[in-house]
C-alpha cells in the first residue's frame, strides 16, 4: 500500500511515516502543505492518503478542502483526515458523496497503533472510520422523544462502532462477546430504531447509521430542515 | 388670499419675477406664522413654568420648597419638551432628549432648560403676537386706506392714524408696506427661534462626551472584571486538568523507565497508563480550547461556526448570512457564544420549533438576531443566561434588545461594534 502523508508538524510528520514504514506500508510522500500534496495527487494515484485539517499557509481547513479536492481529482480515493479536534460538520462534508473510504479521527488515536492502521486498512478498502468523539457528539444531541432511549447500554454501544465503521467481527472482538451475540443486538437495534433490517455490509451501513444518528430531533422519516445540514444530508442509500 | 396671490404673479412676471419663488417664500411665510404663533403659547407655558419654580424657590427657605424642587423641575421639562420636539421638526432633524438619570438638580441640562424657559417666556409670546398681527394688520391697512371715504369721520389704522384724506390714506399704505417687508422676515424668526431652541435642549457638547466616558468606563470596568474572571477560569481549568494529568503523565513513564529491566510487563502496562492519562489530558485541553476560541472559529470563519452550531441544535435552526467579511476575533467569538447561549436557553426554555439567526451588519458593526417561535415571555431579571449575553455584548460597547411577549415571537438582538 503507498500513503501520501500531509501534516505540517514536523514530528507528527515523521511520527507517522516512521509508524507506517514499521507496519509495512508505503509513504510515498510526506508534504507539509496543501498544494505540495494537491501537485502529488494530480501526478498520480496514491491507495490512501494521511490528512491534517489545519496547514499553511491560512492554518483554516485546507487540509479538508485538499481532501474534498482531491477526491474529486481521484473518486473515492481513500482519505483520512486527522484534526486535534472533530466537527460533525466536517465528517459531514467528508462523507457527502457517499462513495465511502472516508476516516476522520482524532490525532491521538494514532497513538493506539493497531487501532488506528485497522482504521487505515478499512478506510483504504473503501470503509469508514469515524472517530468515537464524533459519534458522541451525533448520539449527545439531545432529542424530543429521543428513539435512542429505547436501546439498552449494550446496544448503543454497538450502534457506536458500528457508527464509527467497525464490521461485526471487530465489534465482537472490542466487547468481547460472540458474532452471534452482535448479530442479535443488531438485529434489535435495527428493529427499534425502524430502520430496514438489512442494510447490508460495509460503508452503506455506516452511512445508514450515521444518517439516522444526524436525523433532526423527533423528525425521523421527514426530511431534514431546509437550513439544518445534519448527517441526513448524506444521499440516501440505494 | 389665493387670489391676491394669482394677481401679483400675473403683473410680477412682467417686472421679471419668478412665479415659483414667490409662492415658495409665502408658503415659508405661512409656516413661520404657524411656528411662531404656537411658540408664543408654549412661550406662555415657559412663563407658568418659572413662575412655579420661582414659587417653589421662594418656599425654600420654609423648607417645603426643597423636596418639591425636583418634581417642579421635572414638571417644567414638559413645555422644553415641546418646543424641542418642534424645533425639531421645523429644523428637518431630530433633537436627542440631554437629561441624564438621577436628580435633575445636578443635570447640567437643567440649567440651558432654564436659561430657553426664561428666553422664550421673554421673547416668544411678542413674536407670536407680531407674527399673527403684522399680515393681519397689512391687510387692515390696505383696506382701510382704499374704503375711508365710504366711512364718516375716517377709520383709525393700527398706529393711531385716523384716515380721513388721502394723503394720510397714502401714509396708512406706507405703514402697510413696511408691515409686509416685516412679515417677509417672520421665517427668518421663527430659524433664530428654532436653531435657539436646538442650541439649548440638545445635550450640550462636552456633556455627550462627558456620558460616552462614563459609559465607556463603566462597561470597561465590567469588561475587566469578565476578563479577569475569565482568565482564573482558564488557569484552574489547565491547572486542575491538564497540567496535572501530565505531570501524573511524566510520573508514569519515569516509573515505566526504572521497571524496563527488571519487570518488563509491568513497564508495558505503565506505558499504556501513561497513554491513557495523556489522552485524557489532550480530551480536556480541547474542552478548554473550545471554550477560550473555538477552533471552527479560526478554520471557517463566524458564518461557518454559526451554521455549525445551528446544525447541532435540537431546535430547528436556520443561518442567514447577510454579511460576512473576518471581523475582529473577540468580538467573532463573543457572537459565537452568545449564538450557542441563546440556542441552549431556545431548547431549555422556549418550547419553540424553530429558530431564525440572521448574521448581518456592517464593516463597522456586526448584528445578530435570533428569533424563535416559542412561548416567548422570556425576562432577563428572572436569571436566565440572557444576563450574561447582555454582559457579554455590553463588554464590546454593544447593546442587546429582547422582545418577547407573552406567547411569542422571542426576538433577540445583539449589536456589535467593530472598533475603527
Amino acid at each position: 500500500m503507498r500513503v501520501v502523508i500531509a501534516e505540517d508538524d514536523a514530528l507528527l510528520r515523521e511520527g507517522l511515516s516512521l509508524l507506517l514504514k514499521t507496519a509495512g506500508i508505503e509513504v510515498a510522500a510526506a508534504v507539509d502543505n496543501a498544494e505540495d500534496f494537491l501537485a502529488f495527487v494530480e501526478k498520480e494515484r496514491p491507495d490512501a492518503v494521511v490528512m491534517d485539517v489545519r496547514m499553511p499557509p491560512t492554518h483554516r481547513d485546507e487540509g479538508l478542502r485538499a481532501a474534498v479536492r482531491a477526491r474529486e481529482i481521484h473518486p473515492a480515493l481513500p482519505v483520512l483526515v486527522l484534526s486535534a479536534h472533530v466537527e460533525t460538520s466536517y465528517a459531514v462534508e467528508l462523507l457527502a458523496d457517499g462513495v465511502g473510504g472516508v476516516g476522520y479521527l482524532l490525532k491521538e488515536r494514532v497513538g493506539k497503533v493497531e487501532r488506528f492502521l485497522d482504521a487505515l486498512q478499512r478506510v483504504a478498502k473503501g470503509g469508514t472510520a469515524m472517530d468515537p468523539e464524533v459519534i458522541g457528539q451525533l448520539m449527545a444531541r439531545r432529542r424530543t422523544a429521543d428513539p435512542l432511549e429505547a436501546l439498552t447500554a449494550r446496544e448503543r454501544e454497538v450502534l457506536g462502532l458500528m457508527a464509527e465503521g467497525y464490521n461485526n467481527s471487530t465489534i465482537a472482538e472490542l466487547l468481547v462477546v460472540s458474532d452471534g451475540a452482535v448479530l442479535k443486538h443488531i438485529r434489535n437495534i435495527f428493529a427499534k430504531l425502524g430502520l430496514p433490517s438489512d442494510e447490508g455490509a460495509g460503508h452503506r451501513r455506516v452511512l445508514a447509521v450515521l444518517a439516522y444518528l444526524g436525523r433532526d430531533a423527533g423528525s425521523a422519516g421527514t426530511t431534514p430542515h431546509p437550513g439544518a445540514r445534519g448527517i441526513s444530508a448524506v444521499p440516501a442509500v440505494p | 388670499m389665493e387670489r391676491w396671490i394669482g394677481g401679483s404673479a400675473s403683473t410680477t412676471t412682467a417686472v421679471g419675477w419668478d412665479t415659483v419663488r414667490v409662492t415658495t417664500r409665502l408658503r415659508e411665510c405661512w409656516s413661520a406664522v404657524r411656528y411662531l404663533v404656537v411658540g408664543a403659547g408654549t412661550s406662555l407655558l415657559s412663563l407658568f413654568a418659572l413662575a412655579g419654580l420661582f414659587a417653589v424657590l421662594l418656599l425654600c427657605p420654609f423648607g417645603v420648597g426643597i423636596p418639591s424642587l425636583a418634581p417642579m423641575i421635572r414638571l417644567a421639562r414638559w413645555p422644553v419638551g415641546v418646543d424641542r420636539r418642534r424645533a425639531a421638526r421645523k429644523l428637518g432633524e431630530p433633537i436627542p432628549e440631554p437629561y441624564r438619570a438621577g436628580s435633575p438638580l445636578k443635570d447640567p441640562a437643567t440649567r440651558r432648560d432654564l436659561a430657553w424657559l426664561a428666553i422664550h417666556a421673554a421673547t416668544g409670546t411678542i413674536i407670536g403676537v407680531l407674527a399673527f398681527g403684522l399680515p393681519l394688520g397689512a391687510v387692515q391697512q390696505v383696506i382701510t386706506s382704499f374704503v375711508w371715504p365710504l366711512v364718516p369721520g375716517g377709520i383709525e389704522g393700527s398706529l393711531g392714524i385716523v384716515v380721513d384724506s388721502w394723503p394720510k390714506a397714502a401714509l396708512d399704505l406706507l405703514v402697510a408696506a413696511a408691515m409686509v417687508v416685516a412679515t417677509l422676515q417672520l421665517p427668518r424668526v421663527a430659524r433664530w427661534q428654532a436653531r435657539t431652541a436646538r442650541k439649548l435642549l440638545a445635550p450640550a457638547p462636552g456633556v455627550v462626551l462627558a456620558d460616552r466616558v462614563a459609559e465607556l468606563t463603566a462597561t470597561r470596568a465590567a469588561a475587566l472584571e469578565a476578563h479577569g474572571a475569565e482568565l482564573r477560569r482558564i488557569e484552574r481549568d489547565l491547572h486542575d486538568g491538564t497540567q496535572a494529568r501530565i505531570a501524573a503523565v511524566v510520573l508514569q513513564l519515569g516509573i515505566a523507565g526504572q521497571l524496563y529491566d527488571r519487570d518488563p510487563a509491568m513497564a508495558r502496562d505503565l506505558l499504556g497508563k501513561a497513554q491513557d492519562t495523556a489522552t485524557d489530558a489532550l480530551a480536556e485541553l480541547r474542552t478548554v480550547v473550545r471554550s477560550i476560541y473555538p477552533p471552527l472559529l479560526s478554520e471557517r470563519g463566524l458564518a461557518g461556526a454559526v451554521r455549525a452550531l445551528a446544525e447541532r441544535s435540537p431546535v430547528p435552526a436556520v443561518v442567514d448570512v447577510e454579511y460576512e467579511t473576518g471581523r475582529p476575533a473577540a468580538v467573532e467569538a463573543a457572537a459565537y457564544f452568545v449564538v450557542a447561549e441563546v440556542l441552549a436557553n431556545v431548547t431549555k426554555h422556549a418550547d419553540a420549533s424553530e429558530v431564525d439567526i440572521v448574521l448581518g451588519g456592517t464593516a463597522s458593526v456586526l448584528t445578530l438576531e435570533i428569533r424563535d417561535d416559542g412561548r416567548g415571555g422570556a425576562d432577563e431579571s428572572r436569571g436566565s443566561g440572557l444576563a450574561g449575553i447582555r454582559r457579554r455584548a455590553e463588554a464590546f460597547d454593544g447593546t442587546l434588545t429582547l422582545t418577547s411577549p407573552p406567547g411569542g415571537p422571542t426576538v433577540l438582538r445583539v449589536e456589535l461594534p467593530c472598533g475603527s
